[in-house]
């Protein structure tokens, strides 16, 4: 059956063995052109933090190739996952396939086992590539933890290339059709990572909210974490943003209102504003910043990766279902 | 021959009018609450254009549907995919192509009105999509002024119109071509991102010359309204030019300005220091920029660029169906 896999497969395996090739040089090329870069910048700042985050990584031609393989999981989906058993019923070689001395069970645990493996090797070669050749933008600019960064490093690609394999599959294997299941993949694919993103990954573990002085200086959390929200809240729990024109319009106490600059620009920097600062402190108002700390990175990464790979396991266990109960 | 089209294709029109209503529905619900954001900000500035660019600026988008409008960069590729690829190659596949090309109705006209009424709805599709986001896109545009930077320049105007009819052609003619529908899906996507990453990162900057003005370091040059910025920075009298992160200027300095770089650059006031230093000693700010004025001109040439190309594949595609034996 191994055999019979790899003679089907063999074509798919060499067209994305090139692409893979010529992915990894021009990863290469400009991963160790921005290393260099940023060496030279680490000599040149010698440890002051501020002259490092000044300067600019210049990532060239290249520069959105990183996030385009946000693209490789749903494309592995819809070309590779959704005909493997559509494609089979529609031309009708399942028939030939199904009276064989080998088991439907076999003949499909054997063909999805190599697919879900090829898929899973595709997303981390892909993601250890990006990880490395973001290594130096990570250091600079500490955003690792936002979206399209975190979407693109560690081991999530390898999660959601596995999922949106065994989408196309079990979708195949539903619909009998491979145009359906392609759309399938995608509306899928891209629906399921867009409620996640949005919706499910900031509750992955409670968030951490820091209140401070609004007269002192602000908080900022450390590291890679990601921002969630922060702004001043009332001691009633009303939410204003530190962007002067969100606090007209009634949003703050009267005696407070008053003392916002009356017309138009805050004149010379935040002086002015110390006053409203100092009447709202007095009014029970505090600074807040809601976070999850840089050192739940791979934690997230984890739960993130687990879901998509249970969600890819539970279809696998549908199509296989399907594919034993139908009548040939 | 408009209605056997019809036939074929209105399953997937009702599908494709939900989607659009769909996306209609969570552009407009969250393109009100910022313009309503917007229009709070706008009255609480009284028109004072220096409170509406302060900093920290107001967080216009913010909302759960924020990433939604540059999700539409996938829509050209999902039509050219899905519709385009299968028009030609599914029913050689299925032969009903042999049914379809022993009518009287001769081969040229059933591609033209197959692939007419799929370009049709790829203008309609890319045009409802585009104008949703352009709209949308308004207060951003008004407080950031960024829509002829790249990203923001793709999702509004015209061009998702010139990319959604390019996707199209693509996959009918790729489906033409390799007479299989799975292949010619694979082309389809994976030269309509390859096209669109060339020319907005290699071709689109140099649709008409850039501007470039030399200034005094220590006044700094902002160009007016929303241009678009292609390089910023300083150059010596010797012509070593600098850009404007600052990381490598320690190296290129001159001795006596050397020293000024030991305090943070990120405190604006030892940056004055150096940038005098620096005039003194001749060095001049430069930037290169398309002006804002150009933002019309530069999205009737994409969009030009991808009609043309759209022409071209449906050329290749009519003669490769007129020439194959039945």
């Amino acid at each position: 059956m191994n055999w019979v896999v790899w003679r089907q497969y063999r074509a798919q395996g060499a067209i994305a063995l090139a692409l893979l090739a010529a992915f990894t040089a021009v990863a290469l090329w400009q991963g160790l052109e921005v290393a260099s870069q940023w060496h030279s910048l680490v000599a040149t700042c010698a440890g002051n933090s501020g002259c490092l985050r000044q300067g600019d990584l210049i990532r060239g031609v290249a520069n959105g190739v990183p996030y385009l393989t946000l693209a490789v999981p749903v494309a592995l989906g819809a070309l590779c996952g959704a005909p493997l058993v559509a494609g089979e019923l529609e031309s009708r070689t399942s028939d030939f396939a199904w009276s064989q001395s080998v088991t439907r069970t076999r003949w499909l645990a054997a063909k999805t086992g190599w697919l879900l493996l090829g898929a899973a090797v595709c997303g981390g070669v892909v993601a250890v590539l990006v990880t490395w050749w973001s290594g130096p933008e990570n250091a600079q600019l500490a955003n690792t933890f936002i979206t399209p960064q975190y979407d693109t490093q560690g081991i999530v690609p390898i999660g959601y290339a596995v999922f949106a394999v065994a989408l196309g599959i079990a979708a195949g294997a539903v619909a009998r059709r491979t145009l359906p299941a392609i759309a399938v993949v995608f509306a899928g694919f891209i629906g399921l990572r867009y409620v996640i993103d949005d919706f499910v990954r900031p509750y992955f573990m409670t968030a951490v909210t820091t209140y401070f002085h609004l007269t002192g200086p602000g908080v900022s959390p450390p590291g890679a974490a990601w921002m969630l929200s922060q702004g001043m809240v009332s001691p009633t729990g009303q939410v204003v943003s530190f962007a002067v024109p969100d606090m007209y319009g009634g949003v703050l106490p009267a005696s407070c209102q008053n003392l916002l600059p009356s017309l138009g620009p805050v004149k010379g920097g935040n002086q002015s504003m110390n006053a409203v600062y100092s009447c709202l402190q007095a009014r029970g108002w505090r600074g807040f910043v809601t976070y999850q700390p840089a050192s739940r990175w791979w934690a997230f990464q984890g739960i993130e990766t687990g879901i998509y790979v249970l969600l890819a396991a539970a279809l696998i266990a549908v199509a296989f279902v399907i594919v034993r109960r139908r009548d040939a | 021959m408009s209605w056997v089209a019809w036939r074929q294709y209105r399953s997937q029109a009702v599908i494709a009018a939900a989607l659009l209503a769909a996306f209609a529905a969570a552009i407009l619900v969250d393109g009100f609450q910022i313009a309503a954001h917007w229009h709070a900000i706008l009255l609480a500035c009284a028109g004072n254009s220096a409170c509406l660019h302060q900093e920290p600026a107001p967080t216009l988008v913010n909302g759960l549907v924020s990433d939604l409008p540059y999700l539409s960069l996938i829509v050209p590729a999902i039509l050219g995919m899905l519709w385009g690829a299968p028009l030609v190659a599914h029913e050689l596949e299925t032969r009903t192509s042999d049914f379809a090309w022993a009518q009287s109705v001769t081969r040229t006209r059933w591609l033209a009105v197959k692939a007419g009424l799929l370009l049709l709805a790829a203008v309609v599709c890319g045009g409802v999509v585009s104008a949703l986001t352009t709209w949308w896109s308004g207060p951003g545009n008004a407080q950031s002024g960024g829509q002829f930077s790249p990203g923001q320049f793709d999702i509004q105007g015209i061009v998702p119109v010139g990319y959604a009819v390019f996707a199209m052609a693509l996959g009918i003619a790729a489906g033409t071509v390799a007479r299989r529908t799975l292949p010619a899906i694979a082309v389809a996507l994976g030269g309509f991102i390859t096209l669109r990453l060339l020319v907005s990162d290699v071709l689109r900057p140099h649709y008409l010359a850039a501007i470039t003005t030399y200034y005094n370091l220590t006044t700094g040059f902002t160009p007016a309204g929303s241009a678009w910025v292609l390089s910023q920075g300083a150059v010596s009298r010797t012509g070593q030019f600098v850009s404007a992160g600052w990381g490598s200027l320690g190296t290129f300095l001159p001795a006596s300005c050397q020293s000024l770089l030991q305090g943070p650059p990120s405190k604006s006031g030892s940056l004055s220091a150096m940038f005098s230093c620096m005039q003194a000693n001749g060095w001049r700010g430069v930037i290169t920029y398309q002006p804002a004025d150009r933002y019309r001109a530069f999205q009737g040439i994409e969009a030009g660029i991808y009609v043309l190309l759209a022409a071209a594949l449906i050329a290749v595609a009519i003669v490769i169906v007129r020439r194959r034996d039945a």
